[in-house]
């Protein structure tokens, strides 16, 4: 990890209060990695204090620049969404675990919910360099939500909307259950996005014999591993940090 | 005209005034790759209990005006653990080394201490009488000044190092449980730990935290800290350290004005890792211009009110 000043190569606009911003990345720093995150300190304001956490939806390794797509949801994000091009950020990372890659041989199948798009698609783009066969699920409540779907729906990704306004009509989890008897051990299974939807895939994984892993989320204040504030709870009692032993984890590790 | 940073507290010297708050920098190494460890004047560890600790039900942070207010619940590995895998990394800094302890009884914290006395690397003690976070846990200590002389006195009878009393701002004076600290032997007190405070989520009409309240910390509770620091100190003759707030140097310099002899900044390090370095950088800084020599000269030149 390491704490730097980037600067902002474009804050685009993506569908209804998503964003894709794209911004350098510290050649000194490590790489980013599909599940980790890094930390932005928004203002130099102490209203709102705390870092915000974002994981890394793509990498440019010729460019020098990462992008994370965002979701203006409160005062932080809020003023991420009226950054610009050239505008700087305090940036710390990469932090946590990265999803790990499936085991040879296995296929991929990728579901990602609301904000859960960043590291789903940069999950999605790493496995497919990697030739290993990926099916990928978005789901959002309506069409005017779906970040890029033009991009994301050439690239052969099922879209699902609660209200049928595009796609599958219903939920990520609605999808899987609907293929469930196509889905086997050589799968596994890789979530992000809101509690229940993964708790579904932590589900239908256990029901179709494969591995799952999520990238859960929690307010954090340090991103380091050191304040504690983070904690998930654990399978066997106790509590993990997401910060640190996460935020990706093998879904049977956690308590649902 | 170079500036002497070092403080004397009991029987030793810290290398300068600032250090990092218990609870907010871990066992140290977690910040290692962020920030030159080296610089700083001292490491207050996360509390230490006699057994490892879960810590509180989740979610345990949320952000309030300039603060946050956490509900941990002094989630830590323990001292067996402590001492094992978290204090040989800590002791090869130059930095000071003070283990903050916590008990829910005299007897867990004289354990404790008993524990850490075996590891020569120590460099002293913060007892933390003061945490609003464990039901009947320090606080109940914290708020009685004849239980804190008491306990004082206990644990200055197993050890020689410095040793700090952690005073909670949750009291109606806190000059009164300083002075407790003081006269049961205590070498410094450190004020101030988190106020108690309450969010309510008004959608679920319930508080955020799990445990209705947590503790405040952050810039929103710095006048609260700077006050308490400046009461204390005149009512005490051991140093103070003061906490709470303390984002820039200039914020550390209105403890040390208001009669702190060394600051601590937690929160601040949350929030950006260069914090303690540059508040320390910042003291120097202004100390040259002003032309002040030690911290004793900076307590000389505050014009009481
Ligand atoms: C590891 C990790 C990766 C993340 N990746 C992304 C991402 O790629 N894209 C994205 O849009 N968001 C991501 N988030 C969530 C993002 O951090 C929050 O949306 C953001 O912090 C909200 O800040 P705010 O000031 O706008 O909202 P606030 O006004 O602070 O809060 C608005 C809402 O967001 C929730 N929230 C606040 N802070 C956090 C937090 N740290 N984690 C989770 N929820 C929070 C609050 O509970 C509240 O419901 C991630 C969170 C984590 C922990
Ligand atoms: C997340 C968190 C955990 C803390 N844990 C402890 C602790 O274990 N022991 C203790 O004495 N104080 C603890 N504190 C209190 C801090 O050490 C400090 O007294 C307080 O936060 C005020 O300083 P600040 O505003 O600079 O953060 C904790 C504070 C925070 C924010
Ligand atoms: S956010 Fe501090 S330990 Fe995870």
């Amino acid at each position: 990890m390491k704490q730097f000043s980037a600067t902002i190569r474009g804050n685009y606009p993506l569908s209804t209060g998503f964003f894709e911003l794209e911004f350098t990345w510290d050649k000194a720093a490590p790489l980013p990695e599909p599940g980790r995150f890094f930390t932005v300190r928004v203002s130099d304001n102490t209203i709102p204090l705390l870092r915000r956490p974002f994981a890394f939806s793509a990498f440019d390794g010729n460019e020098g620049t990462a992008s994370m797509i965002f979701q203006k949801r409160g005062h932080g994000t809020g003023l991420l969404s009226a950054k610009h091009k050239g505008d700087t950020l305090d940036i710390i990372g990469p932090l946590g675990q990265p999803f790990p890659m499936p085991d040879k041989g296995k296929k991929a199948l990728l579901v990602a919910g609301g904000i859960g798009l960043g590291p789903i698609a940069f999950l999605a783009q790493t496995l497919r360099k990697e030739k290993i066969p990926v099916s990928m699920v978005f789901g959002c409540r309506t069409a005017s939500l779906i970040p890029s779907g033009d991009s994301l729906a050439a690239s052969g990704t099922v879209i699902c909307t609660d209200d049928g306004s595009r796609g599958f009509k219903g939920t990520a989890g609605d999808y899987l259950k609907s293929i469930e008897r196509s889905v086997g051990s050589g799968t596994v299974v890789y979530a992000c996005g809101p509690q229940p939807m993964l708790k579904t895939c932590h589900e239908f994984a256990g029901r179709r014999g494969c591995a799952c892993f999520v990238s859960v989320e929690q307010i954090m204040a340090c991103g380091v591993g050191a304040c504690m504030g983070c904690a998930v709870k654990s399978a066997g009692g106790g509590y993990k940090r997401a910060c640190t032993e996460g935020p990706v984890f093998n879904s049977r590790e956690l308590q649902w | 005209m170079s500036m002497d940073l070092r403080i004397k507290i009991g029987n030793k010297i810290l290398p300068n005034p600032v250090g990092v708050a218990s609870g907010t920098f871990g066992y140290g190494g977690e910040y290692e790759k962020l920030i030159d460890l080296a610089k700083l004047g001292a490491i207050y560890t996360k509390a230490v209990t006699l057994e490892p600790r879960e810590g509180n039900e989740i979610p345990r942070i949320v952000e309030t005006p300039s603060g946050i207010l956490n509900s941990i619940g002094l989630a830590n590995v323990g001292v067996t653990r402590f001492l094992s895998e978290k204090l040989p990394a800590l002791a090869k800094l130059p930095c000071a080394v003070v283990a903050n302890v916590a008990g829910a009884t005299e007897a867990e914290y004289m354990a404790v201490v008993e524990r850490l006395e075996s590891a020569a690397q120590l460099w002293g003690y913060e007892i933390n009488v003061s945490c609003p976070n464990v039901k009947h846990g320090g606080m109940a200590f914290g708020t009685d000044p004849q239980q804190i002389e008491r306990l004082t006195k206990k644990i200055r009878a197993l050890t020689k190092r410095p040793l700090i009393v952690k005073c909670t701002p949750n009291v109606t004076d806190i000059t009164v449980i300083a002075k407790a600290a003081e006269a049961g032997g205590a070498d410094a007190v450190s004020c101030i730990n988190t106020l108690v405070g309450m969010v309510i989520d008004t959608a679920a009409k319930r508080p955020v935290l799990p445990a209705g309240t947590g503790g405040l910390s952050g810039p929103a509770v710095r006048p609260v800290g700077v006050a308490m620091t400046y009461r204390v100190s005149r009512a005490v003759s051991i140093p103070v350290i003061g906490i709470g707030g303390i984002m820039t140097a200039d914020d550390a310099i209105q403890y040390l004005l208001a009669g702190a002899s060394a600051v601590q900044v937690g929160t601040g390090t949350f929030v950006d890792p260069s914090i303690p370095v540059k508040v320390l950088e910042g003291i120097v800084e202004y100390c040259k211009i002003e032309k002040i020599a030690s911290i004793k000269e900076l307590h000389s030149r505050f014009s009481q009110p």
